[in-house]
């Protein structure tokens, strides 16, 4: 093998390097995870046509294709450009003849146009699962356009509920969904069962008042479940129409300071949510003084302190009145040098 | 005869019967359901024929109505008594013919067994006309039909929503004033003849039958499935029990009032006495308890139909999805099973 | 006064006369009353605020009655606090009582476990005081305990006129036998009763299962045998489940049910 190829730019458009010289792996963006059986055709079609026939499932849920040989790339990028307009304009709604906001002319058979904003991630949600409050791959489809086609680095995690199944507290910008609930004391039966289900599975902020036959809850603590709704066998407890999102900021993984995320929003409406990461091209922006560099956003708040992150990232944005605000940031890391951020002046 | 009327029509049509009644129908309640994004409907006061949702069974029945979920009996001040006051108006109640023919098994209880009557149900009671509503058959846990309760002529007024119009029949001459304008049409109320589903119960022989089939096997499969929350008494047209609670508005106050609440045989503690041990402590044991009530006992006491109206809610709202139609089955079995073992001996 | 006639839930305030402390957790509340009831039937007693629990009558008199309690639970707990003078609430009296005409004439054996003996008490006293409607008595009493003895007075008296075996599970005092009550039916010579007699047992679930089982032995006619029932109830005329075993509601077909219908009544 002794070819020519600028593995970065290759990077940029989705193919990643192999340890076989010549060979990528296709990253194909699927928003939210969740998707159309009938792509799974289109990915077969790949990997048997252009690839080694084989398939991994990206741990950003992305359809990974590998085993492609350079010079298959071409044929691929007009392959797939039939998917990118279907899944990235018709159904996510995204403006692919721009960056980052900018107007830039995306030639159609050329691939994705940019690795940098990386697939947003969910779990599946309330589309199934019984614990979920919100519908997480909507949500990804309406970020989809506000965070892509961009170089600068965001990984996105939606989970449907608290319990966090895909990991919001481990990406630059992790979204939990929320439910505020409704206590209907006229129904209540006063078994228990909601104190009980928030005891073993939640934080505890149910208990019986036996004088008033009564549950009484600890606001505060509420992680916003809604085991108590699931629990209830009255309809007691049910969720507020509205859905709430949970912001986690700052999680990674990797080699130097892996950490989870902390609280940076929380009970924020969608409303919120969309505006909040519109300003993140702004705030990317002003970390890397216009140039983007391979640099996920947790680095780029820890570079900018949260204080600024805050004041940029919220800029213009009308929380609503249920919606909290981290003061500060305390991050705790793994470091793996404990002599990491001693560093010369 | 019947009248026909379209929905704008509704309101102007209902206002005197609205002034003059409490009216209660099934309506909906988005986003309140188990689920997140899932609605539950229940019988509640409406002021408009408009709310009424007419399309889909309710979760909760209609017995609601007639005995809430919680209902304050009497209220206290020292060694004195206020009974609770009974509902100013009368009550129009929108029903089913099995919700109706449900009422009529709960008023056995409440009204005819024992030499006291209920004065609390009663005073309702008394008070309340049917508007019999059309019912389209109902889904796949109906089976009213196998029960005999799809059929009822208790009812004053029989009303169809059809797509812009409804259709009303009127048994109590008491309404005819208020329709006298509208454009009259055939309209006698259908009732279901066949559901989806069916089921036979065999009858139980004799004592020794019956007290053998409670040690059968097959109910120890519940102990693993039923999780004893009470969804399905609850949401049960004819589960008629209760428990009462003393409330106190504050520590130190002699006022305060008791209440009954729902009580469910299938929650831990409903036969534990003070001091002792609960008697069936097992969900198996609930679950046999629950079962022989609503297709052994009642029949037993009262010498009439069986209990159960066969509205299927229980299946419905169960969260371990129970069917309470495969243990009918499942009990077939096992009584054929001891009656045939018992002939062989 | 007559609306409160009307609703059978709301209870009747009633004077405490007296407290007899029969043990250290059991004691004898006579409260004033013009309840007219029958051996063995219950009342609701209650406690606003507090709440409410059938609770048997342990002594019927012109204008009082007497309710032996234990303080196990958040009723009893509460009424132990109360003093002379002050109120309980009651409303009955429910529940079907002694067949006491069936009983009249017969040689009657009462076998009673710990404070299963207060539902019985008020029927002892009655025949006491009448021997003559009866052939014989024996009673067949035991307790726990030295410490859990009821009714000291009493059973000292009933000695008189009934023939008597008083028992303690796992203690020795002089003048008690030692063991089970179940122990004792052998003792009792039912051939001699000349199958006109009646068996009555009190206690708790495993004592009155057992008993049952032990009278088999020696033939006792089912018919013979009548035993009492104590049940969680929240309305005690019929309405709120929970005294329901089967078709039958425990407080409106007993407390007090023939072992013919007993040995069947399987929770």
């Amino acid at each position: 093998m002794n070819k020519d190829i600028d593995i970065k730019k290759l990077r940029l458009n989705c193919f990643r390097q192999s340890k076989e010289a010549g060979k990528f792996m296709l990253q194909m963006r699927v928003p939210g995870g969740f998707i159309d059986a009938k792509y799974l055709s289109i990915v077969q079609h790949i990997a048997q046509t252009y690839g080694d026939g084989n398939f991994h499932f990206g741990t950003r849920q992305t359809f990974d294709i590998t085993g492609i040989p350079y010079e298959n790339i071409s044929e691929v990028n007009k392959y797939i450009e039939k998917y990118i307009k279907e899944v990235e304009t018709c159904i996510c709604d995204v403006n692919m003849n721009t960056i980052a906001g900018e107007e830039v002319y995306w030639e159609p058979q050329s691939g994705y146009p940019t690795i940098g904003a990386r697939n947003i991630t969910a779990c599946i949600g309330n589309y199934h699962c019984i614990c979920g409050n919100i519908n997480t791959f909507e949500l990804a489809r309406k970020i989809e356009s506000i965070i892509f086609p961009s170089h600068y680095h965001i990984k996105i995690n939606i989970s449907g509920c608290p319990n966090d199944c895909n990991k919001a507290h481990m990406c630059d910008f992790g979204i939990i969904g929320v439910a505020k609930m409704e206590y209907h004391p006229e129904r209540c039966i006063a078994c228990g069962a909601c104190a009980k289900a928030c005891e073993k599975g939640a934080t505890r902020v149910l208990s019986l008042n036996e004088n008033l036959g009564r549950i009484e809850k600890d606001e505060c603590c509420c992680v916003g479940c809604g085991e108590c709704v699931r629990a209830c066998p009255t309809s007691a407890w049910t969720r507020k129409e509205t859905p709430f999102y949970r912001v986690i900021i700052g999680g990674r993984t990797g080699r130097q300071t892996p950490r989870a995320g902390k609280m940076f929003l929380n009970w924020a409406t969608e409303d919120v949510i969309l505006n909040t990461l519109k300003n993140w091209q702004k705030f990317s922006a002003y970390v890397m003084d216009n140039k983007p560099e391979y640099l996920h956003g947790g680095h780029l708040i820890d570079r900018a302190g949260y204080k600024k992150f805050k004041e940029i990232i919220l800029d213009g944005v009308k929380l609503n009145p249920e919606c909290l605000v981290a003061e500060n940031i305390f991050w705790q890391e793994t470091e793996y040098r404990s002599n990491f951020n001693v560093k010369r002046p | 005869m019947g009248y026909k009327f379209n929905f704008a029509e509704t309101d102007s049509l209902f206002c005197n019967i609205l002034e003059k009644y409490d009216v209660y129908a099934p309506k909906r309640f988005p986003k309140q359901g188990r689920y997140s994004d899932t609605d539950i409907t229940r019988y509640s006061q409406i002021k408009s024929i408009n709310e009424i949702e007419f399309n889909q069974k309710t979760d909760y029945s209609a017995k609601e109505v007639l005995t809430p979920v919680n209902e304050t009996l009497f209220y206290f001040t020292e060694n004195e008594f206020k009974e609770s006051s009974a509902p100013k108006k009368p009550i129009l109640l929108f029903a089913r013919p099995c919700d109706i023919n449900a009422i009529e098994i709960q008023s056995k209880i409440y009204e005819e067994n024992g030499e006291f009557s209920d004065i609390y149900y009663s005073r309702i009671k008394n008070n309340l006309k049917f508007v019999l509503m059309d019912c389209n058959g109902g889904d796949d846990t109906c089976f009213c039909t196998s029960m005999g309760s799809n059929v009822t002529d208790n009812w004053s007024i029989a009303i169809k929503q059809l797509e812009n119009d409804y259709l009303l029949s009127i048994k109590d001459p008491e309404f005819e004033p208020y329709f006298q304008n509208c454009e009259k049409v055939d309209f006698l109320p259908n009732f279901v003849e066949q559901n989806k589903v069916s089921l036979t119960i065999k009858e139980i022989p004799n004592k020794e039958v019956l007290n053998e089939l409670k040690h059968h096997h097959f109910w120890s499969e519940y102990d693993k499935r039923c999780i004893s929350c009470g969804a399905c008494t609850i949401c049960c047209p004819t589960c008629t029990c209760f428990t009462t609670k003393d409330i106190i508005y504050s520590e130190n106050q002699k006022v305060g009032e008791r209440k009954r609440i729902f009580a469910s045989c299938q929650i831990e503690g409903f036969d534990t006495m003070a001091g002792q041990k609960e008697i069936r402590n097992k969900a198996s044991e609930r679950m046999r308890y629950k079962i022989l009530h609503k297709f052994h006992d009642y029949k037993e006491r009262f010498k009439t139909k069986h209990m159960c109206v066969g509205c299927g809610r229980c299946i419905h709202r169960c969260p371990e999805a129970i069917s309470i139609i495969s243990t009918i089955d499942k009990m077939n079995d096992a009584i054929d099973e001891i009656i045939n073992k018992n002939i062989q001996e | 006064m007559t609306e409160q006639n009307k609703n059978h839930m709301i209870p009747t305030a009633c004077k405490i006369i007296s407290i007899i402390k029969e043990t250290d957790i059991e004691w004898t509340f006579r409260v004033e009353s013009n309840f007219k009831a029958k051996h063995g039937q219950f009342m609701q007693l209650s406690v606003p605020k507090i709440g409410e629990a059938p609770i048997s009558i342990s002594e019927i008199g012109d204008n009082y009655m007497d309710f032996t309690l234990r303080a196990v639970g958040k009723v009893t707990n509460d009424i132990f606090e109360k003093q002379v003078g002050d109120y309980l609430f009651l409303r009955g009296p429910y529940g079907n009582g002694w067949p006491s005409e069936e009983l009249k004439g017969k040689h009657l054996v009462f076998i009673t476990g710990g404070t299963g003996l207060a539902p019985v008490r008020s029927l002892l006293n009655e025949f006491y005081d009448n021997i003559d409607r009866v052939k014989s008595i024996t009673l067949i009493s035991g307790f726990k305990n030295k410490e859990s003895i009821l009714f000291k007075e009493e059973l000292k008296k009933w000695k008189d006129k009934f023939k008597t075996f008083y028992t303690l599970d796992n203690d020795s005092i002089e003048g008690w036998n030692c063991g089970l009550v179940t122990n004792f039916v052998k003792e009792i010579d039912f051939n001699s009763f000349d199958n006109n007699y009646a068996v009555v047992v009190v206690g708790p679930p495993v004592m009155m299962k057992f008993t049952g089982l032990e009278l088999k032995k020696y033939n006792v006619p089912d018919e013979n045998i009548w035993m009492s029932f104590e049940r969680k109830m929240s309305c005690a005329i019929g309405k709120c489940g929970h005294c329901r075993i089967d078709e039958t509601y425990v407080c409106l077909d007993g407390p007090i049910f023939p072992y013919t219908k007993a040995k069947n009544l399987v929770d």
